[in-house]
């Protein structure tokens, strides 16, 4: 989903200890995907509490929260708001795509391909009301910040970061780039040893930090605008792009010709609503009022949710948060909350 | 075009350095001596790094840029003892840096400088100044890190404190100005650190030398000392933690 610029993108790999004490604003939509995408038995089903709702991502959260709470991170989840009349197309055929690999699903378990059907399954990951309500539940429980975008999760991340109250977004899109975040951090929910799609291979996968500003210096472009315009060319989540023009091609088209409206010119191709496209990453619509305030979990109540409400082992989840309290003494123990500044901050 | 020769002990206290920071650097080679700025990933710290042509036993230069994966280079200085003499030649043809040690030769692939540009050093003005032992500062981090994952460093005119602040225990590590190098404080200053950064970075300062340390209220602090035999000299700059508003 988004736009797919690995070719193109320098990426510096940290360990999650190297994130110690900086904000990040969350895509959270994109972080529930990727749990609920993971987190399945070995046929493909996801968890399943006894009366049958998904808790796939409520594991995920957890203890992946957990890990950047106690490695210092101070994780903020921001949640779409209503998608852009403009993004109709691409969540139709997301729907039509999941349906699909839903179908493939069970034709894979009842022929017990399993390594087919976790695949499948893997791909018809859905999201519906009860996935985000239980979410943000748990989230509130756990003390940390929910911000409810207006429009795309990405975009609202994106401008925490450009404001500078976090120090970066997170998502595996590319797309908070051309949002504007001056640094996108990537696998933050997926680091340590992944299967790889289809294959049997495993793989280790470390956190990817972007910066916006390395990503324009190393291609040469001018500003983010112009990436904007490359990536409309290309294809984004708001529209499907030219045939045939991928990252590379995209690039030189632009680099050659400055503006999408000469490249287009040049290519002798047309993109309608094109200035439409742009605007809304340039110009979306944007919450100033959020409020970034991390609290100690409320052990009592994450508990009961995880447990009673949803069936977890009350054994591990305990285990799980007895790791926060051991870190929270010396957490507490500054007599003043401070958080670790950049030198960007001076200039630099 | 570079061609130079170095103590491998002299290589040792470059590199130690840098890769407290980063993992790989590119080194601006003039004909004069090399240069070196870098940020660490996350932007909390920065060293700035001057090293003359006298540092080496033998140096011949153009202007160039050298990117270069800094553990390579410390598993050469793990061949090598201290006194041994390590040769460095840029292979331009195939965009390599070749070491020899004694009969060993390495051949390195150099990494692609074109993503690294050097990061612009803050103009800051620090309004205290004051000159102490890297050994005074470990001592401080020894007794720091037993107690927090902080660090705060004051000065007065009267002297420099390094503090630390636990959930129950204090630490802190008193120099009087009698005791100090040098002191040049008007009014009280006083910042708070990150202790595994502050700690890296005093760690990597050769033992013995004499630390200039710049210091304002919830300001970077800026380190100055010399290396290679003080043929070079280092600025580091750490950011600070501040409370949040």
């Amino acid at each position: 989903m988004g736009v797919n610029l690995s070719d193109i993108v320098p990426v510096q790999t940290m360990e999650l200890e190297d994130l110690s004490g900086q904000r990040l604003a969350i895509d959270a939509y994109n972080a529930i995907y990727q749990f609920l995408s993971i987190i399945r038995g070995p046929d493909g089903t996801p968890l399943k509490d006894s009366r049958g709702r998904v808790t796939s991502h409520l594991a995920g959260l957890l203890y992946r929260n957990i890990n950047l709470l106690e490695a210092g991170v101070r994780p903020a989840y921001v949640f779409d708001g209503h998608p852009h009349v403009m993004k109709t197309q691409t969540l139709v055929e997301r729907s039509e795509r999941r349906s699909k690999a839903h179908e493939e699903w069970r034709e894979a378990i009842t022929e017990g391909d399993m390594e087919r059907a976790r695949s499948k399954a893997t791909q018809s990951s859905r999201i519906n009301n009860e996935i985000v309500e239980s979410s943000r539940i748990l989230l509130t429980y756990l003390g940390i910040p929910v911000i409810q975008a207006p429009e795309e999760g990405e975009a609202q991340a994106a401008y925490m970061a450009i404001k500078g109250d976090v120090w970066a977004a997170s998502s595996q899109d590319y797309d908070s780039l051309l949002f504007g975040a001056p640094r996108l951090v990537r696998n933050l929910n997926i680091t340590g040893r992944r299967k790889m799609p289809g294959g049997r291979e495993y793989r280790d996968v470390h956190i990817e930090v972007v910066e916006l500003a390395k990503v324009l210096e190393v291609n040469g472009l001018e500003s983010r605008d112009q990436l904007i315009d490359m990536c409309i060319m290309i294809g984004t989540d708001f529209n499907p792009g030219i045939r045939g023009i991928g990252p590379k091609k995209g690039l030189k088209l632009i680099k050659e010709n400055g503006t999408l409206e000469r490249a287009l010119q040049a290519a002798g191709q047309s993109i309608p609503d094109s200035d439409v496209i742009r605007e809304i990453f340039l110009h979306g619509e944007r919450l100033d009022d959020y409020s970034l305030d991390w609290k100690d979990p409320q052990r009592d109540k994450v508990v009961s949710f995880m447990c009673d409400e949803h069936g977890f082992s009350e054994q591990r989840i305990n285990s799980a948060l007895d790791r926060l309290e051991r870190k929270r003494p010396a957490k507490k123990a500054e007599s003043m909350p401070a958080s670790q500044s950049s030198l960007d901050r001076w200039g630099s | 075009m570079f061609h130079a020769k170095i103590k491998s002990e002299t290589l040792k206290g470059v590199v130690d350095v840098v890769s407290t920071l980063v993992d790989e650097a590119k080194f601006n080679i003039f004909s004069d001596g090399i240069e070196l700025k870098a940020v660490d990933p996350a932007h909390v710290a920065m060293v700035d790094m001057k090293v003359e042509k006298s540092a080496f036993e033998e140096f011949s230069a153009d202007e160039t840029e050298l990117g270069i994966d800094l553990d390579k280079i410390k598993e050469v200085l793990r061949l090598s003892r201290a006194g041994d003499i390590i040769e460095m030649e840029q292979d331009e043809a195939k965009n390599r840096l070749v070491l020899h040690v004694g009969n060993i030769t390495r051949r390195m692939n150099l990494v692609d400088t074109a993503g690294m540009s050097d990061p612009k050093v803050p103009n800051l003005s620090l309004p205290a100044k004051l000159s102490v032992t890297s050994d005074e500062l470990q001592k401080g981090i020894r007794a720091a890190e037993s107690v927090s994952d902080h660090i705060a460093l004051n000065a007065t005119p009267d002297g420099f404190e390094m503090y630390s602040e636990g959930d129950t225990d204090s630490v802190s590590l008193k120099l009087p100005k009698d005791l100090l190098i040098s002191l040049e404080v008007t009014e009280k200053v006083k910042s708070l650190f990150p202790l595994d950064y502050f700690s890296n970075m005093v760690r990597s300062i050769p033992a013995g030398s004499v630390v200039t340390i710049n210091l304002g209220s919830d300001f970077p602090v800026k380190l100055e000392f010399e290396i290679a035999d003080k043929r070079g000299n280092v600025n580091y700059l750490l950011a600070p933690r501040i409370e949040s508003d």
